[in-house]
Order: structure tokens, then sequence, then C-alpha cells
């Protein structure tokens, strides 16, 4: 276990190291094209050094805009992106992972082809547009639910975790749980409409996943046994069908927070992908790097826990940990 | 496999006529397949189909319901916009820029990402292993975030636009190739062609690419959804297209506002997006269980 974990920091290091390069170099690059700051001593190497350390003790800079350390107004950006993309997961593991199951269970069906119909449906939807309609819709339907940023403007709800769904809980004494409610009615749509890809994507890797496990041989063998079908499902098949699902899910990763970046631009939300859209569009162009280094590091953090938990969870995974090779 | 030519002799046909058989046996496939050479056609031949000029304007007719609501008019079918620009022409040149743009990108990033992937399957070593940390690292960079930053780079413009999208997926076509090559690498024949002493070259050529068909379908279907759905996005953010071109996603940016007076405008361009992505889901998917079908 203990060579496993170190072969992949190794490999963690090795990307960081990579990524640190490329957040460098757009940042010179911008410092070239645009003028910000006079130009430093010329030996590229060490100043990539003194960009690292900076880097690593937490120093991303000010914005040009209102003079904040870029870190801190990025990472809490960061955190209400990831509520509205835990929120989205979340909404569409529950919808999905049964449609995807019966779908796999029943293939060729007309059942199957439904759920299919639905699933490209959802992939084939372009987000904005959905997310532009979406924001029609209240008005016509009347004003059942809001339409404007993160949440209504009367709570004032100090900064404790950044997920506002948490730090509206903190404030109860104040407001009660009405904050918390305006919160949840803030991101019902856009989490929905974020949730058209993710479903459609989850519904098409368990249905993947389960005609895999129903066709493999063990299921053969537990039908020849005379199992019951529903016994077969329960008990054989969903335990190995499931966990390929989530390193699947995990390569899709950067897409989910791509379409989130454009929802949250969509509904006006307070997120990275409106940060980054409005520091571009006034010329605060340091923010870039500092958006690429919290995103990427966040995926590249969260593949290694995803890979050790997976190693923890399904015995297959475990195979690496013996190999010798 | 064997058909029978009506003169008593077994003729054995060729893989590829084969599959294309079984395709033709699925109709709707088939239809998907006539629907894609109409868009490619009207997209190559815009200019010249359309009714009017996308940029003419017309101050006696403007903001036109499509012509079976009250009051439109069938001389501009699906309706005018706040300067009487017609719908429909507006439409077919915002095809021609995210469907011409969307082919463009799949072909330039299959030939190169299916050459990089190859190379990387094929080589062993210090070669493969750099390549394989550098795609780590560019694969963890959301797609649209990187074409933002080539996009600051480069300025904003339609053929930058382009050119950011191809290289922000260029690491995941590259990635998906590499898997399926590696996959096909393990098997039994292809070990037996290295016996035979086969070039790297002619290993690829007649062992591995005959094989990969189905999973390149499934790549190069996903490659053009996210390559259309990324030209219109970044459209409509103002990154793409700018304004005299009639992108599908900066036409539904331009017409924002007048979603309330005119909600066609907005409607008509999401819906060819929607349109063209099924169609070629459809198309591709009919493909794919045809190579299935044809390799069992």
């Amino acid at each position: 276990m203990l060579s496993f974990l170190v072969r992949r920091l190794n490999l963690l290091v090795i990307t960081a190291f990579i990524l640190s390069i490329l957040a460098f170099a757009i940042d010179r690059t911008i410092m070239v094209h645009h003028q910000t700051q006079p130009a430093l001593q010329q030996d590229y190497v060490l100043q990539y050094l003194s960009y690292l350390w900076h880097i690593l003790s937490g120093d991303f800079g000010l914005s040009a805009l209102d003079q904040q350390p870029l870190l801190q107004r990025g990472l809490t950006f960061f955190a209400s992106t990831l509520e509205l993309c835990l929120v989205a997961l979340v909404f569409s593991c529950i919808i999905a992972i049964p449609l995807g199951l019966l779908a796999g269970l029943f293939r060729n069906t007309a059942l199957d082809y439904g759920i299919m119909t639905i699933a490209i449906i959802g992939l084939a939807l372009p987000v904005f547009w959905v997310g532009v309609m979406a924001v029609l819709l209240p008005s016509v339907w009347g004003d059942i639910l809001p339409v404007d940023g993160n949440m209504s403007l009367v709570y004032d709800v100090p900064l404790v975790t950044g997920f506002l769904l948490i730090d509206t809980l903190f404030v109860t004494a104040q407001y009660g749980l009405f904050a918390f409610f305006d919160r949840v009615a803030h991101l019902i749509l856009p989490a929905s409409v974020l949730s058209f890809f993710l479903i459609a994507e989850i519904v098409r890797l368990t249905r993947h996943s389960m005609t895999m496990v129903m066709r493999s041989n063990y299921i053969q063998t537990a039908y020849a046994k005379g199992f019951s079908r529903t016994k077969i499902v329960f008990k054989h098949a969903l335990n190995n069908a499931l966990p390929p699902i989530i390193p699947q899910l995990r390569l899709q990763l950067s897409t989910i927070l791509s379409f989130a970046m454009t929802i949250e631009i969509v509904f006006n939300l307070n997120g990275i992908g409106t940060w980054l859209f409005n520091s571009l569009k006034t010329g605060d162009y340091h923010a870039l790097p500092a958006g690429m280094l919290i995103i990427t590091g966040f995926i590249l953090m969260f593949s290694i826990a995803i890979e050790i938990a997976m190693v923890i969870i399904s015995p297959i995974r475990r195979g690496s940990l013996y190999a010798n090779k | 496999m064997l058909i029978n030519n009506g003169f008593n002799e077994d003729k054995i046909q060729s893989p590829l006529r084969y599959i294309w058989s079984i395709f033709k046996s699925k109709s709707i496939a088939v239809v998907a397949m006539w629907v894609i050479l109409f868009l490619i056609f009207v997209s190559l031949f815009a200019a010249w189909l359309v009714p009017h000029s996308p940029l003419l304007q017309d101050p006696e007719k403007m903001l036109l319901p499509p012509y079976w609501v009250d009051g439109g008019s069938i001389d501009h079918v699906l309706g005018t916009d706040d300067l009487g620009r017609d719908t429909l022409s507006r439409l077919f040149h915002g095809v021609q820029y995210t469907l011409g743009g969307a082919l463009l990108i799949t072909l330039f990033v299959s030939i190169i990402g299916m050459t990089i992937g190859a190379g990387a399957a094929l080589t062993k070593g210090i070669k493969a292993s750099i390549l394989h940390h550098l795609l780590d690292a560019l694969l963890a960079i959301p797609s649209l975030l990187s074409a933002l930053i080539l996009i600051t780079f480069f300025g904003p413009s339609y053929v930058n636009c382009l050119l950011a999208i191809a290289l922000s997926l260029l690491p995941q076509f590259i990635r998906a190739s590499y898997i399926a090559i590696e996959q096909e690498l393990n098997k039994q024949y292809i070990i037996a062609l290295q016996l035979d002493g086969a070039a790297k070259t002619r290993l690829f050529r007649y062992g591995i690419l005959p094989n990969i068909l189905e999973p390149t379908i499934t790549i190069l279907n996903r490659l053009f959804t996210m390559a259309i759905i990324e030209i219109a996005t970044l459209g409509f953010l103002g990154f793409g297209a700018q304004l005299p071109q009639t992108e599908l996603g900066s036409l539904i940016a331009n017409n924002m506002e007048l979603i309330y007076l005119s909600p066609w405008l907005v409607a008509f361009p999401g819906l060819t997006i929607f349109v063209i992505i099924i169609i070629v889901n459809v198309f591709a998917e009919g493909l794919r269980h045809a190579v299935i079908e044809g390799e069992e």
C-alpha cells in the first residue's frame, strides 16, 4: 500500500510541476503582452523559482481590480462552483443510476431505447441555451424560482466555508432557516440545467457497465445454479457494476467543470467561471493563471483521492498493488 | 459473409463493404446520413442557397414571427429579427460557421491526435513517459478554460476560437485513441504479426487500424459533439465569431435582449444546434452498430 501511495504521489508531483510551468508561462506572456508590470531580471529559471516559491507560500498576487488577494477570491468563488457541481451530481445520480441499470438489464427493448433517447437528448442540448431558456421560464410561469445570482441580497451571510448551503446554517440565529431555503431556491434551476448533461453521461456509463457485468461468466454461473433474477441482480451484479462508473466519471470532471462555468455565466452566479469571465472582460489577466492553478489543483487532488478510494473499495483495482512489473 | 451473386459463384465481400451493407439496412441511420450530407451541402453553399442576404436589413418587416404564426409572411419563412434580417438566411450562415468549423476541427484533431496517440502507444520508454505526463497535466485543464487562455493570447476571432478549441480537445482525443490502440496491442494476433517481423507502421496500418473502427467512431462522435458545443459556447460568450459573422452561439447571445419580444430568435439557433448534434449521434450510433455486427 505504501509503495502504491508513493508512486501515485510521485506522479502527482510531476503533473503539478508541469502545470506550474504552464501557469508561469501564462503569467509571463501576459506580462509581456499587456505590460502590466515592468520587466524583471531576464533569467527565466530564477524567475520561475521565485514564482514557484510565491505559489507554494500561497501568494498568487493581487487582483488589479480591487486589490484583493487572488487566491482567497478564487477559492471562495470555486467553492460556490463546487457546491453547484455537487448538488447537480447528487441530483443526477439519484435519477440516472436506476435508469442506467434498467437500460442495461433490459437491453435492446423498448425501455432501453426510450432511456437511451433521453440520454442522447440530454447530451445534445447545448447547456448555455438550456440555461437561457430556463432563465426565461420563471417569467412565463410566474415567480416560482429566482434566477438572480447566488442568493437574495437581504441576507448577510458571513464567509465561513465558502459553501453557502453550509454557511447559511450558521446564521439560523439571525434569519432562521429562511436564508438556507433562499439558497436552495437559487440553486435549483442551475443545478437541474447542469444535471441534463450529467444524467446523459451517467446513464450511458451505468448501462455499459451493467451490460458488461450481465454478460460475464459468473452471472451465467449464477443463472446455472438456479438463482432468481432478482437475487442475481441485487447480490451479484450491482456490486460489480457500480464501482467502475466512478473512475469513468472522474475522467469527465473537467468537462463537468467547464459546463458548470458556462452555466454560472448564464445564470449570473458568483462562481469561478463568472469571476474569470469578468476578469478577462475588464483586463485583469492575472486572474487567469491563479484560476487555472486552483481548478487544476483541485482536479489533481480529487483524481488521486478517487484512485486511492477505488483501491480501498474495489478488490479488482487492488491487483495493481501486488503486481511486480 | 458469403453472398450468392446468381452465377453460382461464392464471392467474399470486403469487410468495409459488408459493414456498409449492414448499415444500409438501418433506415434511421441512413436518413440521418442524408440529413448530414444535406447540412454539409448547406454549409458549403449557404451563400447561394439563402433567399435573402443574412445582413440585408428591412425596416418594413421587423420582428416578424415565423410564417405559420399570425402576422408572419411567407417571404421570411422563419421570421425576421429587430433589424428586419431574415432568420432562415442567418441560420444557414450560422450552420456554415458552426458545422463547418466543427468538421474542420474534427478532421484536424483526428489526424494529428491519431498520429500522436499511435506514436505514444507503439513506442515505449522515455518518449511515451514524457508524453504521458504532459497529457495528464493538459487533461486536468477544463477545455473551456484552456480555450479562454489561448484566446487571451491570440485575441478573440473566429479562426482563433477554432484553433483554441482544437488545441483544447487534442489531449482528450490523444488519450482516447491511445487507450484504444493499447487495448488492441495486447491481443494475440498483434503478437503474431510482431513475430512475423512487421514494422511499426505496417503493424499499425494492417494490424491495428482495421480493428479499432468501433472505438474510433465513438471517439470521433464525442469529439464532434464537443467541438460544436464549444464553438457555440465561445460564440455565446463573445470570444468566438465577431459581430458581422452569424455563428449560432453568437446569434443566441445577440438576440438575448429580444427574448420577450420574439422568443423565436433565441429558440431557432438553439434548436439548430440540438438537431445537428442529435442527427450526428444517430448516424454514429447506427454506424457503430453496423461495425459491431459486421465484426461478429
